[in-house]
């Protein structure tokens, strides 16, 4: 139960939980569509607030005291308080919905666990499409517009692979590169989704509203950040990237040169701590710079072949991993152990009191299904599934 | 020459053997090989075989001949004339043999690295090729040392095999003749690739053939010569060495058990937690490239090891005779089953017959998909599954024996 208003609200007093979580979501809706408010200042005024109505309420006067907003975000603030949240809130979900999509609130149960990790964590989503494939492992390809050949052929390879393992491949509906993965992965019969940088009704580039028709086809999704209806501006990819990060474990760059756009989803993935993965081109090739540069400086690891990226990604083709409660209890009680803490052998020995021999076979199933990985040492580490399996991020 | 020109009874030398370098003070010099000579007098029709004095204790231990050691050439002219007999070598009693070595380290005594003494336990037990990976000081040389302790005796065939290669080298006598300890082998680094390997003008056994049916042991295995390394891939395979003249090929059994021991990194630190590696990447990427592929796609088991965190007050660990008698066991059950270690089991026996039932090599196939290992690691990983099985008491090998023989095979190091 999230915390929401005083009593004197009348929506609230005579109510029911039911109606007070239905009130609060349209009020977390309007406040997310407020030109400039953004995912930053959104979570700064629910967390000092205590709910979204409670900020609603408050309107331009009573924020005054929150210091973090940019300056114009007041005077958009006060011409949307003047409208009824509510309303606001239910024309955007008609407008949505009429687009073929719906509205995915922070509220809502089948948020997508992955971007729980995300701080700030966007707001609202629009999607369209299977939702599904958000909850899903997934590893995003991505690389710049300007692709060679090589580039091409390595995002269908990565992609085809990684689609054939039952893994959600997330790209940006961008040309080049991030074009190849969606289009290598339905033609591989697996699951995509592309974030864009604009809403669900007006899909950019134009060029690949095909795509997006094929991704929507083959059980894929479109996710968007921004609402339709939005004031028609610069696409907004500095936050498309977050998400494209976001969404995956592991963020491959297949193909950018310097300043390249991709290389801004590299930078999200080390941020908030997605495994990051670069492949290697040609010293002389303008289009690699910003690959070899990455696997230079030690900030992504090299990908040497598609076969490598799924040992390290931990994964083979067709496995995918159980649900923690398929594990043995053995097997269970060693995963908790290395979510709380990393540790080797040794150390497991002394902290479950089990056989060596007893916890090298549970590791080793669990290494199996990609949930833990030593990295060539002795100490063993939860994987980011693992994390995700057993909800912790 | 004495007895052509009539000076001995030529009767008296009809079916004696005589063997032995004679000096020019007339005393008799050992002679490397003596063994195989007379071995080779024994099947020849000899029922009797005089050799130098150093060469008795080896020569006794071929047995169905009687063996005669003496000083002097003099003493030779007087027992084929029948003046005075030369004493013949009764064969050591039984209860004189030793079996294992009783100079290593014993476990009992070792504190702590539980995953490396269970791995040192499987290795030995199933003779798997075995690597310790640790920084310095956890232990590496001492655990090693300590496997001379618990390797299982030899059968009277096997003993008869490495005594004989022993004084083929010219080194049984390092050995009491009718020992029946499995050898124990530890060249040190800067060996070269003849004396690891064998080889030289008259072909010497090397160190690989000296540890033929026992151990050889790579301390600071990566800091052995390149070339000796490499040269050792055949040996692994085949189980021997094989070496070309311009006479033709020869061959020299080496089957021996590959205990390997080496720092994780030039400084020792790598990958250790709550440690910095103070190496340069490209000198740490150097130095493990020295582990090639090859040599670690032969490698069966690696353990890592760490510093021990383990206090006063742990449970005190198994003595050597108790891990002993557990590997002795399970060798022996590998014998009855199949007259040969499992780490020699042929792929192509790796089914019902040994203990391997159908479901579990479906489980096999799916691992290999599912960690993307090749046949040959697969192969490799059910041997030590038997093994492990094989300690257990198991006749049948489960799953859960495949997963902790995978869990612990060399995996590439991610710099």
């Amino acid at each position: 139960m999230i915390g929401i208003g005083t009593p004197e609200s009348p929506g609230e007093r005579h109510g029911t939980t039911r109606n007070m979580r239905a009130s609060e979501r349209e009020c977390w809706i309007a406040l997310s569509m407020v030109p400039g408010v953004g995912p930053a200042g959104f979570a700064h005024l629910v967390r000092r607030l205590g709910s979204a109505a409670a900020a609603w309420r408050a309107g331009p006067e009573g924020l005054e005291g929150i210091a973090r907003l940019p300056a114009g975000v007041w005077e958009s603030f006060a011409e949307f308080a003047r409208g009824d949240p509510h309303e606001l809130a239910r024309t955007l979900i008609d407008a949505t919905e009429r687009a073929g999509g719906r509205v995915l609130t922070g509220l809502d149960d089948d948020y997508p666990p992955a971007l729980w990790t995300l701080d700030p964590r966007p707001p609202t989503l629009f999607i369209a499409g299977d939702d599904a494939a958000l909850r899903e492992r997934a590893v995003a390809i991505v690389g710049t517009r300007g692709a060679s050949g090589y580039g091409f052929a390595t995002a269908t390879e990565l992609a085809r692979d990684l689609a054939a393992s039952g893994m959600v491949v997330v790209s940006g509906l961008a040309l080049g590169i991030d074009g190849a993965a969606h289009r290598a992965t339905v033609d591989a019969g697996g699951r995509t989704v592309a974030v864009l940088p604009s809403p669900l009704d007006r899909v950019y580039p134009p060029r690949h509203r095909p795509l997006a028709r094929a991704i929507l086809a083959s059980g894929g999704a479109l996710v968007s950040e921004v609402p339709i209806g939005a004031a028609v501006g610069r696409p907004d990819f500095a936050r498309r990237n977050r998400i494209i990060a976001g969404l995956s474990e592991a963020v491959v760059v297949v193909e950018a040169p310097d300043h390249s756009g991709a290389l801004l989803t590299a930078v999200a993935a080390i941020a908030i701590g997605r495994e990051l993965y670069a492949v290697p081109g040609p010293i002389d090739a303008m289009a690699s710079r910003g690959c070899n540069r990455l696997i230079a400086d030690q900030q992504a690891t090299m990908v040497t072949s598609a076969a490598s990226l799924m040992r390290q990604i931990g994964l083979s083709r067709g496995g995918r991993p159980p649900a923690i409660a398929a594990l043995s209890e053995v097997e269970g009680q060693v995963l908790k152990r290395l979510l709380e803490r990393s540790g080797s052998i040794e150390e497991l020995i002394d902290r479950t009191g089990h056989s060596p021999a007893a916890l090298a076979s549970a590791l080793s199933l669990l290494e199996a299904r990609g949930l833990v990985n030593p990295f060539g040492g002795a100490t063993f580490h939860a994987t980011l599934a693992a994390r995700r399996l057993a909800g912790v991020i | 020459m004495l007895a052509a020109s009539d000076q001995l009874d030529a009767t008296r030398l009809s079916g004696t053997a005589l063997i032995g370098e004679l000096a020019l003070d007339g005393s008799l010099r050992r002679v490397p090989g003596a063994m195989a000579l007379v071995s080779a007098a024994q099947q020849a029709g000899a029922c009797d075989v005089i050799v130098p004095q150093d060469n008795g204790s080896e020569s006794a231990a071929v047995g169905g001949i009687v063996v005669r050691p003496t000083h002097s050439f003099s003493s030779v002219v007087r027992h084929l004339a029948g003046v005075e007999d030369i004493a013949s070598l009764e064969a050591l009693p039984a209860s004189m043999i030793r079996s294992a070595d009783d100079d290593a380290p014993n476990l009992g005594s070792i504190i702590g690295q539980r995953v490396a003494r269970r791995l040192l336990e499987i290795g030995i037990a199933g003779r798997h090729n075995l690597a310790l990976s640790g920084p310095p000081g956890v232990g590496k040389t001492l655990l090693t040392r300590a496997g001379a302790g618990i390797l299982p005796s030899l059968s009277d065939a096997e003993a008869a095999e490495v005594n004989r290669i022993h004084s083929v080298a010219g080194v049984g006598e390092s050995r009491s003749p009718d020992s029946r300890r499995r050898p124990f082998r530890a060249p040190h680094h800067t060996i070269s690739t003849q004396a690891l390997v064998g080889g030289g003008p008259r072909i010497r056994p090397g160190e690989a053939s000296l540890a033929h049916r026992g151990a050889l042991l790579l301390d600071e295995t990566l800091q052995f010569r390149a070339d000796a390394l490499d040269a050792l891939r055949g040996p692994i395979d085949a189980g021997m060495v094989t070496i070309a003249r311009v006479e033709g090929v020869r061959s020299l059994p080496a089957r021996f058990m590959l205990l390997a021991a080496y720092n994780p990194c030039p400084c020792g630190w790598f990958a250790v937690p709550g440690r910095d590696c103070a190496c340069e990447d490209g000198a740490r990427r150097r130095y493990q490239a020295r582990l090639s592929g090859p040599m670690r796609d032969r490698l069966d088991l690696v353990a890592h090891l760490e510093p021990s965190t383990l206090g006063r007050g742990s449970p005190a660990p198994e003595s050597t005779a108790i891990v002993g008698a557990r590997v002795a066991d399970a060798w022996a059950v590998q014998q009855e089953r199949q007259s040969m270690g499992n780490a020699d089991l042929p792929a192509e026996e790796i089914d019902e017959r040994h203990g391997f039932a159908r479901s579990f090599l479906d489980v096999l196939e799916q691992r290999g998909r599912q960690l993307g290992l090749s046949m040959r690691r697969l192969h490799r990983a059910a041997r030590v599954a038997r093994t492990i099985a094989d300690l257990e008491g198991s006749s049948v090998v489960h799953a859960h024996h495949l997963d902790e023989a995978l869990l612990h095979r060399p995996k590439e190091v991610r710099a």
